[in-house]
C-alpha cells in the first residue's frame, strides 16, 4: 500500500474537513457528501474517500481547542512578508467590489498562474507549459466572504464551512504527469 | 425422589443454556486447509466477563497516549454522526493485487481487505465502537470491551481466509 497515495487521500479528506460544514438548520445540505478521488496511473492506484457532510461537521465541532477555537482559526502573520489576515481581508473587500475580473496573472518559464473572479466563483488556475500538469480550484465568493467574517487575524472557518456545503460540483482538480486529484460535493454516495 | 433428580437434570442445563444464550456467545471457528482440522471454540460472554473480573485492575486498562486522548471526543462525535448518516462506501483503495473497502451498512462498519489472495473481512457495529470509547479520562477497559460485544450479537465480526486455504472466523451469537 503506497503511503503517499493514502497520505494524499487522508490529507485531502482533512483539508475538506476544514472546508465543509456546519449549519445544522439547513436540511437539504445534510444529505451532501464530500468526495475525494486520487488516481495514479503508473501505479494502477485508485483511492476514493466519500464522507457525509454531517460526519465532517461533527469532526469540526469536536475538534480540539488548540486546532479550532470556537470555529475560528488564528493565522497571524504569514511568512517574512508580514502578509496578515486583516490585510487579506481589506484586499478581498476591494477585489470583491470590482466584479468579474482577472486579479492576477503570473507567467514564467515553469508555469502560468491565474486568479480571477467569474460570476460568484473565485478561480485559481495553475498550468505547466507542457499541458500535462494543471491545478483548478473553484471557491464560491460567499465562502471567501464567510471566511473573512472573522475579526483581526482570525478566519471564520465555521462560517466558511456553512457556505461551502451549499456548493455542488468540483472544488479542486489537480492533474500532473501520472496522477489526478479531484475533490467535489454532491448528494450521492 | 427420582422425579426431582430428573427435573434437576433437565432444568440445570436448560437454565445454563438459556443464560448463556441470553448473555451471548463468541464462537471462534478455525479451519485448517492442510490437515482438514476444524476447531470450534465457543466462549460465553458471561464467562469472559467473569474471567475479566479476576484480572488485576492495572492489567485491565490500556492507557491512551496524550495525543489520542484529545481526539477521543472527535472520534465519538464522528461515529455518532456516521451512525445516523446514509449507508455507502466511505473508502475504497485499489492497487495492483490489493483492494481495501470500508462501507457503512446500517449499524455496521464493514472493512474488507483483499491482498494477494488473502482476504480479511471485519464488521464492527458502530454502537460497539461507541460503547468502547471512553466517555472521559485516558483509559480503555478490557472488561468493558468484552461486554460491548453484546452490541455485535448475530454478527460475524472477523473472517480471515489465508492464501493456503486456512480460514478463521469470529462470530458473536
Amino acid at each position: 500500500m503506497r503511503v503517499r497515495t493514502l497520505g494524499l487521500a487522508g490529507l485531502s479528506a482533512l483539508m475538506l474537513a476544514g472546508t465543509v460544514g456546519t449549519a445544522r438548520a439547513q436540511a437539504p445540505a445534510r444529505k451532501a457528501w464530500v468526495h475525494v478521488r486520487v488516481e495514479e496511473a503508473n501505479r494502477q492506484s485508485k483511492v476514493s474517500v466519500n464522507l457525509p457532510v454531517s460526519v465532517v461537521e461533527a469532526a469540526l465541532q469536536a475538534a480540539p481547542e488548540d486546532i479550532l477555537s470556537h470555529g475560528h482559526i488564528h493565522l497571524g502573520k504569514m511568512g517574512k512578508r508580514d502578509l496578515s489576515v486583516s490585510d487579506l481581508r481589506k484586499a478581498w473587500n476591494e477585489m470583491k467590489a470590482t466584479g468579474d475580473a482577472e486579479f492576477a496573472t503570473v507567467e514564467d518559464e515553469d508555469e502560468t498562474v491565474r486568479v480571477a473572479r467569474a460570476g460568484n466563483v473565485m478561480l485559481v488556475h495553475v498550468d505547466k507549459p507542457s499541458g500535462k500538469e494543471s491545478v483548478r480550484v473553484e471557491i464560491p465568493i460567499e465562502v471567501v466572504d464567510a471566511l473573512f467574517s472573522g475579526q483581526g487575524e482570525e478566519l471564520n472557518l465555521r462560517a466558511g464551512f456553512a457556505e461551502l456545503q451549499k456548493r455542488r460540483g468540483d472544488i479542486v482538480r489537480v492533474k500532473d504527469n501520472d496522477s489526478t486529484v479531484r475533490i467535489w460535493i454532491d448528494e450521492g454516495n | 425422589m427420582l422425579k426431582m433428580i430428573l427435573i434437576g437434570a433437565v432444568a440445570v442445563p436448560t437454565i445454563a443454556a438459556g443464560s448463556v444464550a441470553a448473555t451471548g456467545v463468541v464462537v471462534v471457528d478455525v479451519r485448517e486447509a492442510r490437515n482438514g482440522q476444524h476447531i470450534v471454540v465457543p466462549v460465553p460472554l458471561a464467562l469472559a466477563q467473569v474471567a475479566a473480573a479476576f484480572v488485576p485492575e492495572e492489567k485491565m486498562h490500556m492507557r491512551l497516549p496524550r495525543e489520542a486522548q484529545q481526539y477521543m471526543p472527535v472520534a465519538k462525535q464522528v461515529l455518532a454522526a456516521l451512525a445516523e448518516a446514509e449507508d455507502g462506501e466511505l473508502v475504497r483503495v485499489e492497487e495492483h493485487n490489493e483492494k481495501v473497502s470500508i462501507r457503512k451498512e446500517g449499524d455496521l462498519l464493514k472493512i474488507q481487505v483483499d491482498d494477494n489472495g488473502e482476504h480479511v473481512k471485519v464488521q464492527v457495529p458502530i454502537s460497539l465502537a461507541l460503547s468502547v470509547l471512553p466517555e472521559s479520562g485516558n483509559q480503555f477497559s478490557a472488561s468493558q470491551a468484552v461486554w460491548a460485544l453484546q452490541h455485535a450479537r448475530l454478527t460475524e465480526i472477523v473472517n480471515v481466509q489465508g492464501r493456503d486455504g486456512e480460514q478463521v472466523s469470529v462470530t458473536v451469537y
